[in-house]
Protein backbone atom coordinates (compact mmCIF):
# COMPACT_ATOMS: atom_id res chain seq x y z
CA UNK A 1 0.00 0.00 0.00
CA UNK A 2 1.44 3.37 -1.05
CA UNK A 3 1.40 6.52 1.07
CA UNK A 4 -1.26 7.89 -1.24
CA UNK A 5 -3.48 4.84 -0.67
CA UNK A 6 -3.04 5.17 3.07
CA UNK A 7 -3.91 8.83 2.91
CA UNK A 8 -7.04 8.06 0.89
CA UNK A 9 -8.04 5.39 3.38
CA UNK A 10 -7.62 7.77 6.31
CA UNK A 11 -9.51 10.40 4.40
CA UNK A 12 -12.45 8.05 3.87
CA UNK A 13 -12.47 6.98 7.51
CA UNK A 14 -12.46 10.56 8.74
CA UNK A 15 -15.06 11.62 6.18
CA UNK A 16 -17.55 9.10 7.57
CA UNK A 17 -17.56 11.13 10.76
CA UNK A 18 -18.48 14.30 8.87
CA UNK A 19 -21.74 15.68 10.30
CA UNK A 20 -22.63 12.27 11.68
CA UNK A 21 -26.43 12.21 11.89
CA UNK A 22 -28.27 11.29 15.08
CA UNK A 23 -31.15 8.78 15.04
CA UNK A 24 -33.87 9.87 12.62
CA UNK A 25 -36.65 11.71 14.51
CA UNK A 26 -39.30 9.80 12.55
CA UNK A 27 -42.37 10.40 14.64
CA UNK A 28 -41.80 14.11 15.20
CA UNK A 29 -41.21 14.77 11.52
CA UNK A 30 -44.16 12.63 10.49
CA UNK A 31 -46.48 14.50 12.86
CA UNK A 32 -45.55 17.78 11.16
CA UNK A 33 -45.81 16.37 7.67
CA UNK A 34 -49.24 14.89 8.42
CA UNK A 35 -50.46 18.17 9.96
CA UNK A 36 -49.23 20.19 6.99
CA UNK A 37 -50.78 17.72 4.53
CA UNK A 38 -54.10 17.92 6.36
CA UNK A 39 -54.01 21.73 6.29
CA UNK A 40 -53.28 21.66 2.57
CA UNK A 41 -56.20 19.36 1.85
CA UNK A 42 -58.50 21.85 3.56
CA UNK A 43 -57.18 24.95 1.80
CA UNK A 44 -55.67 25.22 -1.66
CA UNK A 45 -52.25 26.82 -2.08
CA UNK A 46 -52.15 30.44 -3.03
CA UNK A 47 -48.80 30.56 -4.73
CA UNK A 48 -48.12 27.83 -7.26
CA UNK A 49 -45.10 29.14 -9.12
CA UNK A 50 -43.48 25.96 -10.45
CA UNK A 51 -40.26 26.47 -12.44
CA UNK A 52 -41.89 26.21 -15.88
CA UNK A 53 -44.76 28.40 -14.69
CA UNK A 54 -42.49 31.23 -13.57
CA UNK A 55 -41.37 31.99 -17.11
CA UNK A 56 -44.90 31.55 -18.39
CA UNK A 57 -46.18 34.03 -15.83
CA UNK A 58 -43.41 36.47 -16.59
CA UNK A 59 -44.24 36.29 -20.31
CA UNK A 60 -47.95 36.64 -19.54
CA UNK A 61 -47.24 39.68 -17.37
CA UNK A 62 -45.33 41.36 -20.19
CA UNK A 63 -48.15 40.53 -22.58
CA UNK A 64 -50.82 41.83 -20.21
CA UNK A 65 -48.94 45.06 -19.63
CA UNK A 66 -48.39 45.46 -23.39
CA UNK A 67 -52.05 44.87 -24.15
CA UNK A 68 -53.10 47.28 -21.40
CA UNK A 69 -50.80 50.00 -22.72
CA UNK A 70 -52.09 49.44 -26.26
CA UNK A 71 -55.68 49.70 -25.16
CA UNK A 72 -55.13 52.73 -23.01
CA UNK A 73 -53.42 54.57 -25.86
CA UNK A 74 -56.14 53.58 -28.39
CA UNK A 75 -59.32 55.73 -28.84
CA UNK A 76 -61.74 54.99 -25.94
CA UNK A 77 -64.93 52.92 -26.08
CA UNK A 78 -66.95 51.17 -23.36
CA UNK A 79 -65.72 47.66 -24.41
CA UNK A 80 -62.16 48.80 -24.43
CA UNK A 81 -62.52 50.32 -20.98
CA UNK A 82 -63.79 46.98 -19.65
CA UNK A 83 -60.90 45.12 -21.28
CA UNK A 84 -58.39 47.53 -19.82
CA UNK A 85 -59.90 46.99 -16.37
CA UNK A 86 -59.58 43.19 -16.77
CA UNK A 87 -56.02 43.40 -18.00
CA UNK A 88 -55.07 45.72 -15.17
CA UNK A 89 -56.63 43.39 -12.60
CA UNK A 90 -54.73 40.36 -14.00
CA UNK A 91 -51.48 42.31 -14.02
CA UNK A 92 -52.06 43.49 -10.47
CA UNK A 93 -52.78 39.93 -9.27
CA UNK A 94 -49.53 38.69 -10.81
CA UNK A 95 -47.59 41.53 -9.23
CA UNK A 96 -48.97 40.62 -5.80
CA UNK A 97 -47.98 36.99 -6.30
CA UNK A 98 -44.45 37.92 -7.28
CA UNK A 99 -44.05 40.27 -4.33
CA UNK A 100 -45.52 37.65 -1.98
CA UNK A 101 -43.05 34.99 -3.18
CA UNK A 102 -40.10 37.34 -2.66
CA UNK A 103 -41.38 38.41 0.74
CA UNK A 104 -41.93 34.83 1.94
CA UNK A 105 -38.48 33.82 0.76
CA UNK A 106 -36.79 36.70 2.62
CA UNK A 107 -38.81 35.96 5.75
CA UNK A 108 -37.85 32.29 5.62
CA UNK A 109 -34.16 33.21 5.39
CA UNK A 110 -34.44 35.60 8.33
CA UNK A 111 -36.27 33.14 10.56
CA UNK A 112 -33.88 30.30 9.69
CA UNK A 113 -30.91 32.51 10.54
CA UNK A 114 -32.56 33.73 13.73
CA UNK A 115 -33.32 30.22 14.93
CA UNK A 116 -29.73 29.12 14.31
CA UNK A 117 -28.28 32.10 16.20
CA UNK A 118 -30.81 31.83 18.99
CA UNK A 119 -29.41 28.42 19.89
CA UNK A 120 -25.93 29.83 20.22
CA UNK A 121 -26.94 32.67 22.55
CA UNK A 122 -28.30 36.11 21.87
CA UNK A 123 -29.09 36.75 18.19
CA UNK A 124 -27.40 39.63 16.38
CA UNK A 125 -29.13 43.03 16.39
CA UNK A 126 -29.25 42.97 12.57
CA UNK A 127 -32.23 40.60 12.84
CA UNK A 128 -34.29 43.33 14.50
CA UNK A 129 -33.74 45.80 11.67
CA UNK A 130 -34.60 43.25 9.01
CA UNK A 131 -37.63 42.08 10.98
CA UNK A 132 -38.92 45.68 11.10
CA UNK A 133 -38.67 45.96 7.29
CA UNK A 134 -40.45 42.66 6.83
CA UNK A 135 -43.08 43.53 9.41
CA UNK A 136 -44.19 46.47 7.30
CA UNK A 137 -44.45 44.24 4.23
CA UNK A 138 -46.36 41.64 6.27
CA UNK A 139 -48.99 44.20 7.17
CA UNK A 140 -49.27 45.32 3.57
CA UNK A 141 -49.65 41.68 2.54
CA UNK A 142 -52.42 41.19 5.08
CA UNK A 143 -54.37 43.99 3.39
CA UNK A 144 -53.71 42.66 -0.12
CA UNK A 145 -55.53 40.06 -2.27
CA UNK A 146 -52.80 37.57 -1.27
CA UNK A 147 -54.45 37.30 2.16
CA UNK A 148 -57.81 36.28 0.72
CA UNK A 149 -56.89 32.65 1.29
CA UNK A 150 -57.53 31.57 4.88
CA UNK A 151 -54.35 29.51 4.94
CA UNK A 152 -52.18 32.39 3.77
CA UNK A 153 -53.88 34.80 6.16
CA UNK A 154 -53.13 32.52 9.12
CA UNK A 155 -49.50 32.21 8.01
CA UNK A 156 -49.16 35.99 7.61
CA UNK A 157 -50.70 36.56 11.04
CA UNK A 158 -48.22 34.13 12.61
CA UNK A 159 -45.39 35.88 10.81
CA UNK A 160 -46.62 39.27 11.97
CA UNK A 161 -46.43 38.14 15.60
CA UNK A 162 -42.98 36.58 15.22
CA UNK A 163 -41.50 39.50 13.31
CA UNK A 164 -42.91 41.97 15.81
CA UNK A 165 -41.26 39.99 18.63
CA UNK A 166 -37.91 39.91 16.82
CA UNK A 167 -38.13 43.59 15.90
CA UNK A 168 -38.44 44.55 19.59
CA UNK A 169 -35.68 42.26 20.86
CA UNK A 170 -32.80 44.76 21.17
CA UNK A 171 -34.67 46.80 23.80
CA UNK A 172 -36.53 44.10 25.68
CA UNK A 173 -34.59 41.04 24.62
CA UNK A 174 -33.41 38.41 27.04
CA UNK A 175 -33.08 34.65 26.91
CA UNK A 176 -36.75 34.11 27.75
CA UNK A 177 -37.86 36.41 24.91
CA UNK A 178 -35.65 34.59 22.44
CA UNK A 179 -36.88 31.25 23.71
CA UNK A 180 -40.48 32.33 23.36
CA UNK A 181 -39.90 33.27 19.72
CA UNK A 182 -38.18 30.00 18.85
CA UNK A 183 -40.93 28.06 20.63
CA UNK A 184 -43.53 29.91 18.57
CA UNK A 185 -41.61 29.02 15.44
CA UNK A 186 -41.52 25.33 16.33
CA UNK A 187 -44.99 24.90 17.78
CA UNK A 188 -46.73 26.51 14.82
CA UNK A 189 -44.41 24.84 12.25
CA UNK A 190 -43.93 28.28 10.75
CA UNK A 191 -40.76 27.48 8.81
CA UNK A 192 -42.20 24.33 7.31
CA UNK A 193 -45.32 26.23 6.20
CA UNK A 194 -43.16 28.97 4.74
CA UNK A 195 -40.86 26.59 2.90
CA UNK A 196 -43.69 24.66 1.35
CA UNK A 197 -45.54 27.79 0.31
CA UNK A 198 -42.61 29.12 -1.70
CA UNK A 199 -41.41 26.61 -4.33
CA UNK A 200 -37.62 26.02 -4.24
CA UNK A 201 -35.68 28.47 -6.35
CA UNK A 202 -38.57 30.87 -6.81
CA UNK A 203 -36.78 33.79 -5.24
CA UNK A 204 -33.89 33.44 -7.64
CA UNK A 205 -36.05 33.66 -10.71
CA UNK A 206 -38.26 36.51 -9.61
CA UNK B 1 -46.31 -4.58 -1.11
CA UNK B 2 -44.31 -3.62 -4.18
CA UNK B 3 -43.43 -0.04 -5.04
CA UNK B 4 -46.03 0.34 -7.78
CA UNK B 5 -48.86 -0.74 -5.47
CA UNK B 6 -47.59 1.57 -2.79
CA UNK B 7 -47.50 4.53 -5.17
CA UNK B 8 -50.98 3.73 -6.48
CA UNK B 9 -52.34 3.65 -2.95
CA UNK B 10 -50.68 6.94 -2.03
CA UNK B 11 -52.14 8.52 -5.16
CA UNK B 12 -55.55 7.24 -4.11
CA UNK B 13 -55.17 9.09 -0.80
CA UNK B 14 -54.34 6.11 1.44
CA UNK B 15 -52.78 7.56 4.61
CA UNK B 16 -51.26 4.23 5.69
CA UNK B 17 -49.50 3.97 2.33
CA UNK B 18 -48.14 7.49 2.74
CA UNK B 19 -46.71 6.47 6.07
CA UNK B 20 -45.25 3.27 4.60
CA UNK B 21 -43.57 5.25 1.83
CA UNK B 22 -42.22 7.71 4.39
CA UNK B 23 -40.92 4.91 6.63
CA UNK B 24 -39.13 3.28 3.71
CA UNK B 25 -37.20 6.37 2.67
CA UNK B 26 -37.02 8.77 5.58
CA UNK B 27 -33.76 7.53 7.09
CA UNK B 28 -31.76 8.01 3.92
CA UNK B 29 -33.28 11.41 3.18
CA UNK B 30 -32.72 12.65 6.73
CA UNK B 31 -29.16 11.32 6.82
CA UNK B 32 -28.30 13.10 3.59
CA UNK B 33 -29.97 16.33 4.75
CA UNK B 34 -28.10 16.17 8.05
CA UNK B 35 -24.75 15.42 6.44
CA UNK B 36 -25.15 18.40 4.14
CA UNK B 37 -26.68 20.84 6.62
CA UNK B 38 -24.76 19.79 9.74
CA UNK B 39 -27.72 21.00 11.77
CA UNK B 40 -30.62 19.01 13.17
CA UNK B 41 -33.26 21.73 12.76
CA UNK B 42 -32.35 22.36 9.15
CA UNK B 43 -32.15 18.63 8.41
CA UNK B 44 -35.64 18.14 9.84
CA UNK B 45 -36.99 21.09 7.84
CA UNK B 46 -35.47 19.79 4.62
CA UNK B 47 -36.70 16.24 5.20
CA UNK B 48 -40.24 17.38 5.98
CA UNK B 49 -40.30 19.66 2.97
CA UNK B 50 -39.00 16.87 0.75
CA UNK B 51 -41.83 14.52 1.71
CA UNK B 52 -44.53 17.17 1.48
CA UNK B 53 -43.36 18.09 -2.02
CA UNK B 54 -43.01 14.44 -2.98
CA UNK B 55 -46.56 13.58 -1.92
CA UNK B 56 -47.88 16.59 -3.79
CA UNK B 57 -45.98 15.75 -6.94
CA UNK B 58 -46.42 12.00 -6.91
CA UNK B 59 -48.89 12.24 -9.79
CA UNK B 60 -46.05 13.48 -11.96
CA UNK B 61 -43.84 10.48 -11.13
CA UNK B 62 -43.73 8.39 -14.31
CA UNK B 63 -41.77 5.45 -12.95
CA UNK B 64 -38.87 5.97 -15.34
CA UNK B 65 -36.48 5.73 -12.40
CA UNK B 66 -36.78 4.15 -8.96
CA UNK B 67 -38.95 6.07 -6.53
CA UNK B 68 -35.95 6.54 -4.22
CA UNK B 69 -33.99 8.17 -7.05
CA UNK B 70 -36.88 10.53 -7.80
CA UNK B 71 -37.29 11.30 -4.11
CA UNK B 72 -33.59 12.08 -3.75
CA UNK B 73 -33.76 14.47 -6.70
CA UNK B 74 -36.40 16.40 -4.74
CA UNK B 75 -34.35 16.15 -1.54
CA UNK B 76 -31.14 17.46 -3.11
CA UNK B 77 -33.03 20.35 -4.71
CA UNK B 78 -34.69 21.23 -1.39
CA UNK B 79 -31.39 21.01 0.52
CA UNK B 80 -29.40 23.01 -2.04
CA UNK B 81 -32.00 25.77 -2.20
CA UNK B 82 -32.39 25.83 1.56
CA UNK B 83 -28.66 26.01 2.18
CA UNK B 84 -28.26 28.77 -0.41
CA UNK B 85 -30.85 30.87 1.42
CA UNK B 86 -29.13 30.30 4.75
CA UNK B 87 -25.74 31.06 3.21
CA UNK B 88 -26.98 34.27 1.61
CA UNK B 89 -28.35 35.40 4.91
CA UNK B 90 -25.19 34.54 6.80
CA UNK B 91 -22.98 35.87 4.02
CA UNK B 92 -20.58 37.83 6.16
CA UNK B 93 -20.30 35.11 8.76
CA UNK B 94 -19.66 32.47 6.07
CA UNK B 95 -16.90 34.56 4.52
CA UNK B 96 -15.16 34.78 7.85
CA UNK B 97 -15.42 31.02 8.36
CA UNK B 98 -14.11 30.31 4.88
CA UNK B 99 -11.14 32.60 5.46
CA UNK B 100 -10.46 30.68 8.63
CA UNK B 101 -10.52 27.37 6.77
CA UNK B 102 -7.96 28.30 4.12
CA UNK B 103 -5.83 25.25 3.31
CA UNK B 104 -2.23 25.03 4.43
CA UNK B 105 -1.52 27.48 7.21
CA UNK B 106 1.56 25.61 8.41
CA UNK B 107 2.56 28.47 10.69
CA UNK B 108 -0.54 27.94 12.81
CA UNK B 109 -0.04 24.22 12.95
CA UNK B 110 0.43 24.01 16.69
CA UNK B 111 -2.87 25.76 17.28
CA UNK B 112 -4.77 23.60 14.77
CA UNK B 113 -7.53 21.26 15.95
CA UNK B 114 -7.14 17.56 15.26
CA UNK B 115 -6.94 16.20 11.75
CA UNK B 116 -10.53 15.07 11.68
CA UNK B 117 -11.77 18.52 12.46
CA UNK B 118 -9.41 19.97 9.91
CA UNK B 119 -10.80 17.60 7.29
CA UNK B 120 -14.36 18.51 8.19
CA UNK B 121 -13.59 22.17 7.79
CA UNK B 122 -11.97 21.44 4.44
CA UNK B 123 -15.13 19.60 3.35
CA UNK B 124 -17.22 22.58 4.47
CA UNK B 125 -14.99 24.78 2.34
CA UNK B 126 -15.47 22.76 -0.87
CA UNK B 127 -17.49 24.35 -3.67
CA UNK B 128 -21.14 23.45 -3.24
CA UNK B 129 -21.40 20.87 -6.04
CA UNK B 130 -18.12 19.14 -5.15
CA UNK B 131 -19.23 18.91 -1.53
CA UNK B 132 -22.60 17.51 -2.56
CA UNK B 133 -21.02 14.78 -4.70
CA UNK B 134 -18.34 14.00 -2.11
CA UNK B 135 -20.85 13.66 0.72
CA UNK B 136 -23.28 11.62 -1.35
CA UNK B 137 -20.63 9.23 -2.69
CA UNK B 138 -17.86 8.94 -0.12
CA UNK B 139 -19.85 9.59 3.03
CA UNK B 140 -23.34 8.23 2.32
CA UNK B 141 -22.48 5.62 -0.31
CA UNK B 142 -24.65 6.76 -3.23
CA UNK B 143 -23.66 5.48 -6.67
CA UNK B 144 -22.64 7.88 -9.42
CA UNK B 145 -25.81 6.90 -11.28
CA UNK B 146 -27.95 7.92 -8.31
CA UNK B 147 -26.02 11.15 -7.89
CA UNK B 148 -26.31 11.93 -11.59
CA UNK B 149 -30.10 11.61 -11.52
CA UNK B 150 -30.47 13.48 -8.23
CA UNK B 151 -28.34 16.41 -9.33
CA UNK B 152 -29.40 16.36 -12.97
CA UNK B 153 -25.86 15.77 -14.29
CA UNK B 154 -24.15 13.04 -16.32
CA UNK B 155 -22.54 10.16 -14.45
CA UNK B 156 -19.17 11.24 -15.85
CA UNK B 157 -19.67 14.72 -14.40
CA UNK B 158 -20.36 13.22 -10.99
CA UNK B 159 -17.14 11.15 -11.21
CA UNK B 160 -15.13 14.17 -12.33
CA UNK B 161 -16.51 16.33 -9.51
CA UNK B 162 -15.72 13.64 -6.95
CA UNK B 163 -12.19 13.37 -8.24
CA UNK B 164 -11.74 17.15 -8.00
CA UNK B 165 -13.25 17.21 -4.53
CA UNK B 166 -10.84 14.54 -3.31
CA UNK B 167 -7.92 16.35 -4.91
CA UNK B 168 -8.90 19.58 -3.17
CA UNK B 169 -9.16 17.79 0.16
CA UNK B 170 -5.78 16.13 -0.27
CA UNK B 171 -4.33 19.51 -1.16
CA UNK B 172 -5.93 21.10 1.90
CA UNK B 173 -4.47 18.41 4.14
CA UNK B 174 -1.11 18.02 2.41
CA UNK B 175 0.86 19.29 5.38
CA UNK B 176 -0.60 16.48 7.50
CA UNK B 177 0.08 13.70 5.01
CA UNK B 178 3.19 12.45 6.79
CA UNK B 179 1.37 12.07 10.10
CA UNK B 180 -1.65 10.41 8.55
CA UNK B 181 0.20 7.65 6.76
CA UNK B 182 2.66 6.92 9.53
Amino acid sequence: MTDNDRLNERLEQAAREYHRPPATPREEMWARIAAERAARREAPRVIELRPWLRWGLAAAAVLVVGVAIGRVTAPPSSDRAANVAQATAASSDLAYRVVAAQYLSRTEALLTGFRAEARGGRPDAQFAGQARDLLLTTRLMLDSPVAKSQRMRVLLEDLEVLLAQIATLPTSGNKEDVQSITQGLEQRSVLLRLRTTVPPGTQGAL
Amino acid sequence: MDERDLIARVRAGDGAAERALYDTHVDRVYRLAYRLAGDDDLARDFTQETFIRAFERLDSFRGESALSTWLHAIATSVVLNGLRKVKRFRGREADLEAADAVPGGGGRRAAEPDLKERLHRAIDGLPEKYRMVFVMHDVEGYTHEEIGVALGVETGTSKAQLSRARAKLREALADFAGEWVS
